[in-house]
């Protein structure tokens, strides 16, 4: 008899697996996916070099140089397409099933449904990505060590910037959690997808650039404290990139505390929507 | 023998949905957060029920009766609006893990298998998140693909498979970590007839083999006439009857069928008088007549003509079961379909 | 003649009824596609704040803060005449999958067809957006420059028109290609890329240096977004202007002849299949 709670690691392992042949199976679809999205990628690469050939910043006296901001955009990639990786499918398929009545099979099973509804479909084409990020990152990093003395990169430092990627994934599964879970109550909502893009739009800039005007201050603030996504990508950025920016460190704790409580609104929410859960009939 | 506490437990078990007027659209659906028509459907309507470890039950009844919700209320699925039930100890919609571990739901024509992988790999994922050890589950396992013979498909992609070997890889899925309690939503339908006899001997030989308690809703008689032996029928989310099958006819029927051999070739003219007239090829007829009616239409019948033989049948099961439907429409006034055209 | 225009105003009067079900949702969504330009704004503040200071000008290739905005406004509405989602795929889906035969046995032309359907759609769609994207405009009124001349308003709203035809005509011959390629997407894809990049949408040609900038002007890409924009800002003038419509009107002409022989190649190799 089986009476002990499932390793939750092998679970993992297994979806992880099985998500793996299944996109095997799909060759063709895999390979132009895996291309495509470095491609986009690429493109919007070249449009940040464009930008920086007519100037040396991004903002006056935000720090942000060619280098700085290149690991800026190799961070945004790095947390979208782990994202995009491990948790965008499984919400879009989420979201239906909630909003049909067909997450039945789901409920059946003796694991925690939030774990089961979403890890278990690894998009594995989405990691072309985080290659193409790390490689930026890598490249800049180099070439800023290079031109400016006064920057170094530490062992600590890595550490502190890799755990920031992991808080900036969370604050956007909650946000992705929350979203997908309110299928339920407000119907067919426009794709996930399109709405997930508007909203996370904004966090793909250094709030910097939201400064100067009292609109701008707003929507910094609400995007920080509020639906905290300008944090997702801005800390661990400013962390590798501007080690020594004065407020860091404040950033660093609101960072913190905002995954923690976002987590724990998101489940919350979710296991609200699983109560007005209502079967389809058959 | 032993305790008297049931496996399964229902005390006044009611599920009361409100059906809202869904607008699409988002501005509309906010709007819809604040108000909104709605108009109420009782499914399931304080049921009483107990069930004995090692029974197997039958629910049947027509279209939105209240049978596979009782069965999703039972697995967790739904939350009851009021009443209670519990099931081996648990109360089913806590969800407690230990209670999902010890009992498994297949509803007909549902999948929860991975779709363009081999069933074998659903399998696994099973006895991951089970947590089956490995030898237990090996053994299982062979044990269940041995009895549906289903040895030469498990590296098939689910989606290539039949409806029917599709059925069999969702049973042995269910039944992988041997579960005590099994809930069983209209397995055989949509299935040829090779294939629901094939269920039908499987789930026949595994409950006598492991004693499990099943629960299992259908609408083919066949599927309940075969396994068996208590019969609980819900209709407009009530219990009408809970016993055995040939219960049924004695309580329900409300006809007989009269065939009758007459001496000479030809019939006479008036049989429409004595009942209704199902069938008449000379020198056979027979005649449906209410129950209560009988004695005396056989009397007249016997005094006016020569009859070589006579037989009184009841009713086919089918019809009685159909009949009942009717009889608890007209009662209550509103609609619900009869189940005369899914029996079959 | 009289019947063919009273079927296009019956399948728009349905169009139009479906759309405005949705209507509450979609003005909603309409403004929620402003929101990238928002970012954009804020970007653009950001880089020109330093401008000055850094290199002395306060303009990039001629164009300044508020041309920015309103060049992205413009590219806006550019995309909204000349882009066809799904035309391209949908083509080769139906040639994939054998519904195009419908076009061969009826006396529809299905080129014909096709663009009424999108006319028609466009004119619903952006006849119900027209109100989200006045406002957006009368939002952002301070970026814009004086109003230009009437001829430069006109030379505007025809080089607008063209898009739309060069947008329908371009993706409706990548939809051909179907007819002798089966797997089409990876074209799609690439020409997604190129369109993303090359019509402007990104930012403004003028800014990429030598020799980029030469090829992308000898596509016809950049009549989708980038020239009705430039128009409007003035950023071509006179003669230049001038031979600038003609050159995008020669494309939007090659095009259609383009898909007129594709087309009729295109169906003879089809019905050789005995489909």
């Amino acid at each position: 008899m089986s009476s002990q709670r499932p390793s939750y690691r092998n679970v993992f392992l297994t979806f992880a697996r099985n998500s793996l042949v299944r996109d095997m199976m799909f060759r063709g679809n895999f390979l132009i996916e895996a291309i495509s999205a470095p491609c986009w990628t690429l493109m919007n690469q070249m449009f940040y070099s464009l930008i920086f050939f007519y100037t040396p910043s991004i903002g006056a006296g935000t720090g942000w140089m060619k280098y700085e901001f290149f690991i800026f955009f190799a961070t945004t990639i790095l947390v979208n397409s782990l994202v995009q990786a491990f948790f965008m499918r499984n919400f879009e398929e989420f979201s239906e099933l909630i909003r049909t009545g067909n997450l039945d099979f789901a409920l059946l099973k003796p694991i925690d449904t939030q774990f089961l509804i979403s890890l278990h479909r690894i998009t594995w084409s989405s990691f072309a990505n985080t290659i193409f990020g790390l490689g930026l990152l890598g490249y800049s990093i180099w070439q800023l060590s290079a031109t400016n003395s006064e920057w170094a990169v530490s062992l600590g430092g890595v550490l502190l910037y890799v755990a920031y990627v992991l808080f900036g994934v969370g604050i956007l599964y909650s946000l992705m959690l929350t979203l997908s879970s309110t299928s339920i109550w407000l119907g067919r909502n426009q794709t996930l997808y399109n709405f997930w893009f508007y909203i996370t739009n904004f966090s793909r800039y250094p709030m910097e650039i939201y400064g100067g005007s009292a609109a701008g201050s707003a929507l910094r603030f609400v995007f920080s404290f509020g639906i905290p996504i300008l944090l997702a990508v801005n800390v661990p950025a400013r962390l590798m990139a501007q080690p020594l920016k004065e407020d860091n460190w404040m950033y660093a704790l609101v960072a913190l505390a905002a995954t923690v409580m976002s987590l724990l609104a998101s489940r919350w929410v979710f296991k609200k929507a699983l109560l007005s859960y209502r079967s389809a009939s058959s | 023998m032993g305790t008297t506490m049931s496996i399964i437990e229902l005390s006044n078990l009611t599920k009361t949905y409100r059906i809202y007027q869904k607008k699409e659209g988002l501005l509309a659906s906010v709007r819809g957060l604040f108000s909104r028509e709605y108009r109420e459907v009782k499914a399931v309507q304080g049921i009483d029920l107990k069930v004995d470890e090692g029974e197997f039950v039958a629910f049947l009844g027509p279209n939105g009766a209240g049978k596979t919700t009782t069965l999703k209320l039972l697995s967790g699925v739904i939350n009851p609006t009021s009443g209670s039930a519990t099931v081996m100890g648990h109360v089913p919609w806590r969800r407690e893990n230990e209670y999902r571990r010890k009992f498994a739901l297949v509803m007909g024509q549902k999948n929860q298998l991975w779709w363009d992988l081999p069933a074998q790999e659903s399998f696994r994922l099973h006895q991951q998140i089970y947590r089956i050890d490995e030898k237990e589950f090996d053994r299982t396992h062979d044990e269940l693909i041995d009895l549906l013979k289903v040895k030469h498909l498990l590296g098939q992609p689910v989606r290539e498979l039949s409806l029917g070997e599709r059925m069999k890889m969702e049973l042995i899925a269910a039944l992988l970590h041997s579960p005590q309690v099994l809930f069983l939503d209209e397995p055989t339908i949509g299935l040829d007839v090779i294939a629901q006899h094939n269920v039908q001997e499987f789930l026949k030989h595994y409950q006598e083999l492991r004693k499990i308690t099943i629960l299992l809703t259908s609408h083919y008689m066949k599927d309940v006439a075969a396994l068996c032996q208590r019969i609980v029928i819900i209709a407009q989310g009530q219990i009408m009857y809970d016993g055995s099958l040939s219960g049924i006819v004695d309580r329900f029927s409300s006809h007989k069928i009269v065939s009758l051999l007459f001496s000479g070739d030809r019939l006479p003219d008036d049989l429409d008088r004595h009942g209704e007239v199902i069938e008449r090829e000379a020198p056979r007829a027979k005649i449906r007549i209410p129950r209560r009616e009988v004695a005396e239409v056989m009397a007249r019948i016997l005094q006016k003509h020569t009859i070589e033989d006579v037989t009184i049948e009841d009713l086919p099961l089918e019809e009685v079961i159909a009949e009942m439907f009717s009889l608890v429409q007209s009662e209550n006034g509103s609609p619900v379909e009869t189940a005369a055209a899914e029996t079959t | 003649m009289m019947a063919k225009v009273q079927t296009w105003w019956f399948i728009l009067k349905i169009c139009f009824s479906e759309r405005l079900v949705y209507r509450g949702d979609f003005a909603l969504g309409t403004l929620m596609r402003f929101l990238p330009i928002v970012t954009q704004i804020f970007l653009w503040g950001a880089i020109f704040a330093t401008l000055s200071e850094a290199t002395g000008t306060d303009t990039i290739r001629n164009f300044t803060y508020h041309d920015m905005i309103a060049y992205y406004l413009f590219v806006f509405l550019g995309r909204a005449f000349s882009s066809m989602p799904g035309l391209a795929s949908g083509i080769a889906r139906e040639i994939r999958e054998g519904t195009i035969k419908k076009f061969l046995i009826q006396p529809i032309d299905m080129l014909g067809f096709l663009l009424l359907n999108r006319l028609a759609h466009k004119l619903v769609y952006y006849g119900v957006a027209a109100l989200p994207f006045a406002f957006m405009f009368w939002l952002c009124r301070d970026y814009f420059p004086p109003v230009p001349e009437i001829t430069t308003i006109l030379a505007f709203v025809a080089s607008l028109i063209m898009s739309f035809l060069l947008g329908f005509f371009l993706e409706a011959a990548l939809g051909m290609v179907g007819f002798w390629f089966l797997e089409v997407s990876s074209l799609f894809f690439v020409y997604m890329l190129f369109n993303f990049f090359c019509s402007g949408h990104m930012f403004p040609l003028d800014f990429l240096p030598s020799p980029w900038v030469e090829i992308v002007r000898a596509m016809p890409l950049q009549f989708l977004a980038y020239y009705p924009a430039a128009i409007w800002l003035g950023k071509v003038q006179g003669a230049e202007l001038v031979q600038g419509l003609l050159v995008q009107l020669a494309w939007v002409l090659f095009f259609i002849m383009l898909c007129r022989v594709m087309w009729s190649r295109g169906v003879k190799r089809y019905s050789g299949f005995g489909g």
